[in-house]
């Protein structure tokens, strides 16, 4: 047999079985467009990143830490050739507008940025009025976002306090270079200049500052005299975690990462309705087979062998597994060109490019895998037609070969980790995921083959039912039902959509109501010891209660049992300053080294006590019992990230003056009371003297909040009053975020689901029109008919929700309970429209579907017969 | 003595039917030569039908031997038995079985393609017209009346060259005139490529064609009967008018 004969018979067998395969089609395009929008939205974003690179870093080169760039690093860009520096401080602070009457104004946390130079080097500062923000920025002035302007009603020419200085507003701004919209921020932009920020003294009192050194090079620069220059210096600053230095082309690694993340997550959501569409596919297929039986038998008749008919058919799949990818790419471009447009916040339309080659490419192999993958199953039966079957109908199929069925099976499981393996990008991950889906996919089988079983012993004349009613009932059970795979197709997405609406309502609810009574409201931070009497007067006054406070000072680990912290880091740290390796999800390992670098590397808040909190639990040794040595107390986990032991001897920088403190306890602490908790406590009578601010709590009556944070910020302007319920709200908003992607994503699994009972039912519409004819010549109306299917679908539905219900839910309660460490609520309500809506969308399917058997003249049927 | 072009020895095939076994083949022993033409005649469930399937190997026997040209088969694989039919036999049945998604010509197409021969659109085109259907290749099976699909039926069964012909009943589901073309043809082409054919039928005036009538009941031959050797070689003339 050559090619040639191959390709014609392909397209000789094709003719057959154009319309009755639209649902093949339908099945696939719809878990192919999840997969091309989520691959497609991911690699448009990180190429824009990419293509946007420069603006978005504002330089060629950035040098960032959370200490001032040291001198070394500042001489060092200044002997790079032809390059040119703008220093940025960025930190949050409250502004607040003017007071009118004697009463303070109103006041809001902001994201402050003092820049001293030219800025950006790349990118627009969109500002109103249009002017260099050089320009712009005097000691008495400052460029503030558009909405907080609006927000307080002031305009160009007004003017705000910010750290207890006034400012002119020179300008309003309305885009940066270097925000992104889908990062998280905290308040509005508020720009200042170096000499403006140095009249408010917030640097010199402690508050939490981020450094970032701007370096432009001269145009046209290589990139190994780029890389070059980074190097550098990087040579020039003192080693460790404090500062990394960073070049447009690493183009946002740590954004990209991110990215990168969430893709590979929602890849594995695409997945799964994919596979469900895979179920789809294999249904029709096996439909399709059915009605090619006698020509398969013709075919082994005329001399063709079983192993030249299967490539054949396994050949049309392919063909239509084409075609159907090919309209889910189509679909998942439109999906990527409305979704921007729908959430601009959440994906910058700007930057989307639908049509990402790699996308489109991985949803074609994706979707031809899968099509071929899940018609194996029920393409083996071609194998077992028996051509005897061209003289009796009845002929018994020939033997089943035990190897074929366990190949197939085999195949179908590799070529599942596989996609998934590829999806996720770990095969580890993939292999979980293999084998969850595995797992709910029998359960939802063996549910639904149980209902079907319990239907089918009903005893369906012990109850007088109306006919309609008894015989919808006795479809589910009738045998060869298409029912069970519709049933675990629409069970797996009403799960997944089920199950993710659960965790989001069960998490937005702990955070959304009321905080435990005892709890404080707020935070305050960068007190200075001096100020504390008045802020805790002024918190009286506002009716606070339960106002706790605490000191603070700031230290750094210098070294762990004589051993420097810079050695530890060198010791572990990758390659490349500190840039994770782009496209490896970070194994327990990794993040372990990663958390101990962060630990290790940041500044850390100390405080002294006599006597811990009541939600903290000494675990080990005891608390200050030792009179040889200055003691701290770790908090455990804290103590395992940095390498810590009880009876370590930890030496602590405080503002360049050098303390060992041994530890003597550990202790575990809960932390959702909300209260003041500290990883490092220090015992009282070390600390007294070092440099130190105090933190605060307090709690407010409810709405008074806004109140206090003005008074505040009229007195005491280099305090910072955080609200918890604002700073929840900021966690809720990103929670929604993902969640709505999952559901977004999930109803692609439901739609897939939809899809398969609507071609099931299809493929049964010959027999639905011979049953349509036979009622109605039986007497039963048009209504009475369609009231008997509709049973039957909405008992499908029925079913396949009420098991997506139970599957939801344990999932949910799983990532609840494990994940989030949250107590479970049970939600009757979400369970009840979960239920309803999985009734109601099966029952509209499949009426839908069977609208032309119903429409049928039993004379039609039955002259056919 | 020649090798016999098939041969069964004790041949027996039971099928199940229900709690017993049910024989629809009982221990028969035939051999059929090159070049006969052997009609089967027996009434219903008399085993014809099983007899044929099992000499084409669409069939396997419970017990028993079949050699065609001398070989067993049946113990050969699916695939083994395909590539018998394929060389060496050819089909025509009671209800066509043209595949309903090919043209006339692409089912007359299909076998020779099959073998790899050389030109296969010219033996199709030159069956085609034999049978007398030239015009009409290009036309689908539901687009053409009984006996045009039975004579593309037999343009198809003769495509190959097969050195055997099977035909179940060809002009059971034919009207009286339209079989006797059918059969006319059948035999005018059988003469010119010198085939062996095993024809089923329960129609004693088509049986009477043939050169051998060998009668089943019961599974068992009951009777096996030659005809004057003329009968077997002119076939045209005999054919009742």
């Amino acid at each position: 047999m050559t090619l040639g004969f191959y390709v014609r018979a392909l397209v000789r067998e094709s003719r057959g079985s154009r319309g009755r395969l639209t649902f093949f089609i339908a099945c696939l395009a719809v878990g192919v467009a999840a997969v091309v929008s989520v691959a497609g939205l991911s690699a448009s974003l990180r190429d824009g990143i990419r293509r946007e690179a420069r603006q978005l870093l504002a330089a060629d080169l950035a040098v960032r830490g959370n200490q001032p760039i040291p001198p070394e690093a500042l001489t060092a860009i200044a002997a790079l050739p032809g390059a040119r520096r703008t220093d940025v401080k960025e930190t949050v602070t409250v502004a607040a507008a003017p007071g009118v009457n004697g009463q303070p104004g109103p006041s809001q946390l902001v994201e402050l940025k003092v820049v001293d130079g030219f800025y950006p080097f790349y990118g627009k500062l969109d500002l109103r009025p249009a002017r260099p923000l050089h320009e712009l920025l005097t000691p008495g002035t400052a460029v503030v976002a558009a909405d907080l302007l609006s927000h307080w009603k002031l305009k160009v020419g007004d003017s705000l306090q910010i750290g207890g200085q006034t400012f002119r507003v020179a300008a309003s701004v309305l885009a940066e270079p270097d925000r992104v919209g889908i990062s998280f921020t905290i308040g509005p932009r508020v720009f200042l200049s170096g000499a403006g920020f140095a009249r408010t003294h917030l640097e010199d009192q402690g508050s939490r500052m981020g450094y970032r050194t701007l370096v432009r090079l001269p145009d046209g620069i290589s990139n190994a005299a780029l890389d070059a220059a980074a190097e550098r210096l990087k040579q020039a600053l003192p080693g460790g975690e404090s500062f990394r230095v960073e070049t447009y082309r690493q183009a946002q690694p740590s954004l990209r990462q991110n990215i990168s993340r969430v893709e590979k997550f929602l890849g594995l959501v695409a997945l799964l309705s994919l596979f469900v569409g895979g179920i789809g596919v294999a249904q029709s297929v096996r439909a399709w087979l059915a009605s090619r039986m006698d020509a398969i038998a013709i075919l082994k008749c005329l001399g063709m062998r079983p192993r030249e008919i299967f490539p054949l058919y396994l050949g049309q799949t392919v063909l239509l597994g084409l075609a159907g990818s090919i309209v889910g790419i189509l679909a998942g471009v439109a999906v990527q060109m409305t979704l921007p447009r729908l959430f601009p916040d959440l994906i910058p339309p700007e930057l989307i490019r639908p049509w990402q080659p790699a996308a489109l490419l991985r949803g074609l192999g994706l979707g031809i895998g899968v099509a071929m993958l899940f018609s194996l199953p029920p393409l083996s039966a071609v194998l077992r037609v028996p051509p005897a079957r061209v003289l009796r109908r009845d002929a018994e199929p020939l033997p089943r070969h035990r190897w074929v069925t366990a190949a197939t099976f085999l195949t179908l499981a590799a070529g599942v980790w596989g996609m998934a393996a590829l999806q996720s990008g770990s095969p580890l991950l993939g292999a979980q995921f293999t084998g969850g889906v595995a797992v709910v996919t029998a359960a939802l089988a063996a549910a639904a083959f149980l209902v079907s079983w319990t239907v089918r012993r009903l005893p369906r004349d012990a109850f007088s039912l109306r006919p309609w009613l008894r015989h919808g009932i006795a479809a589910l059970a009738r045998p060869g039902a298409a029912a069970s795979g519709a049933i675990v197709a629409l069970g797996l997405g009403v799960l997944v959509v089920l199950g993710m609406s659960l965790v989001e309502r069960r998490i937005t609810s702990q955070l959304e109501k009321e905080l435990p009574s005892n709890a404080p409201s707020a935070f305050l931070v960068d007190i200075q010891p001096a100020q504390w009497p008045g802020v805790e007067r002024l918190l009286h006054q506002a009716g606070g209660e339960g106002i706790e406070s605490v000191p603070v000072v700031m230290a750094r680990v210098s070294a762990i049992d004589g051993v420097t912290t810079e050695a530890m880091q060198g010791k572990d740290a990758p390659a490349g300053n500190g840039e994770e390796p782009e496209g490896r999800e970070g194994n327990g390992r990794e993040r372990r080294e990663g958390n101990r670098r962060w630990a290790l590397s940041r500044e850390q808040r100390l405080t002294y006590m006599q006597e811990l909190p009541k939600d903290n639990k000494i675990v080990a040794g005891a608390l200050w019992g030792d009179p040889a040595h200055a003691e701290v107390s770790l908090e455990q986990d804290y103590a395992n990230d940095i390498g810590a032991r009880l009876g370590s001897t930890i030496r602590f920088n405080i503002q360049g003056v050098p303390l060992d403190l041994r530890v003597t306890s550990l202790r575990t602490v809960n932390w959702q009371t909300f209260g003041i908790n500290f990883f490092l406590v220090v015992e009282p009578g070390v600390l007294e003297s070092a440099p130190q601010q105090r933190l605060a709590v307090a709690r407010l009556p409810r709405g008074g909040e806004q109140r206090v944070q003005d008074l505040l910020a009229a007195s005491y302007p280099n305090v910072t009053f955080l609200r918890i319920r604002e700073i929840l709200e900021k966690v809720l908003k990103v929670l929604r975020r993902i969640s709505l992607g999952i559901r977004f994503l999930g109803g692609f699994t439901v739609v897939a689901g939809i899809a398969i009972l609507a071609g099931a039912v299809s493929a049964g519409s010959a027999r639905r029109g011979r049953e349509v004819a036979l009622l109605k010549t039986l007497g039963m109306t048009r209504r009475g008919v369609a009231a008997t299917f509709a049973v039957e679908y909405a008992l499908v539905g029925l079913v396949a929700g009420a098991i997506g219900a139970v599957g939801g839910t344990v999932l949910a309660w799983g990532i609840v309970t494990r994940g989030f460490e949250m107590p479970w609520v049970f939600a009757p309500l979400t369970l009840a429209t979960a239920l309803a809506g999985s009734v109601l969308l099966t029952v509209l399917a499949g009426l839908a579907a069977s609208l032309r058997a119903l429409e049928r003249r039993p004379i039609e049927v039955l002259r056919a017969e | 003595m020649n090798t016999p072009r098939i041969e069964m020895r004790q041949l027996t095939r039971k099928l199940p039917s229900g709690e017993r076994e049910l024989t629809i083949l009982d221990h028969v022993d035939l051999a059929i030569d090159p070049g006969e033409f052997v009609a089967v005649l027996g009434p219903s469930g008399s085993g014809k039908s099983t007899l044929l399937a099992l000499m084409a190997g669409l069939d396997r026997p419970t017990s028993g031997e079949i050699r065609i040209d001398g070989t067993p088969i049946q113990a050969m694989s699916e695939d083994g038995l395909a590539l018998l039919r394929r060389k060496k036999i050819g089909f025509v049945f009671q209800s066509f079985q043209l595949l309903s998604n090919l043209t006339a010509r692409e089912n007359v197409l299909l076998p020779v393609e099959l073998l790899g021969l050389a030109n296969p659109f010219a033996r199709a085109d030159e069956l085609l017209a034999a049978v007398g259907l030239a015009d009409r290749g290009h036309h689908y099976p539901s687009q053409l009346s009984g006996g045009e699909q039975q004579r593309i039926a037999l343009a198809r069964a003769f495509a190959a060259r097969p050195p055997i012909l099977l035909a179940d009943e060809p002009t059971g589901n034919l009207d009286g005139a339209t079989g006797r073309r059918v059969l006319e043809l059948l035999t005018e082409l059988r003469a010119r490529e010198g085939t062996t054919l095993v024809l089923v039928t329960h129609d004693p005036v088509v049986a009477a064609l043939a050169g051998r009538q060998i009668h089943l009941r019961d599974g068992r031959v009951e009777r096996d009967e030659r005809a004057s050797a003329a009968a077997a070689v002119t076939p045209a003339a005999e054919v009742p008018a």
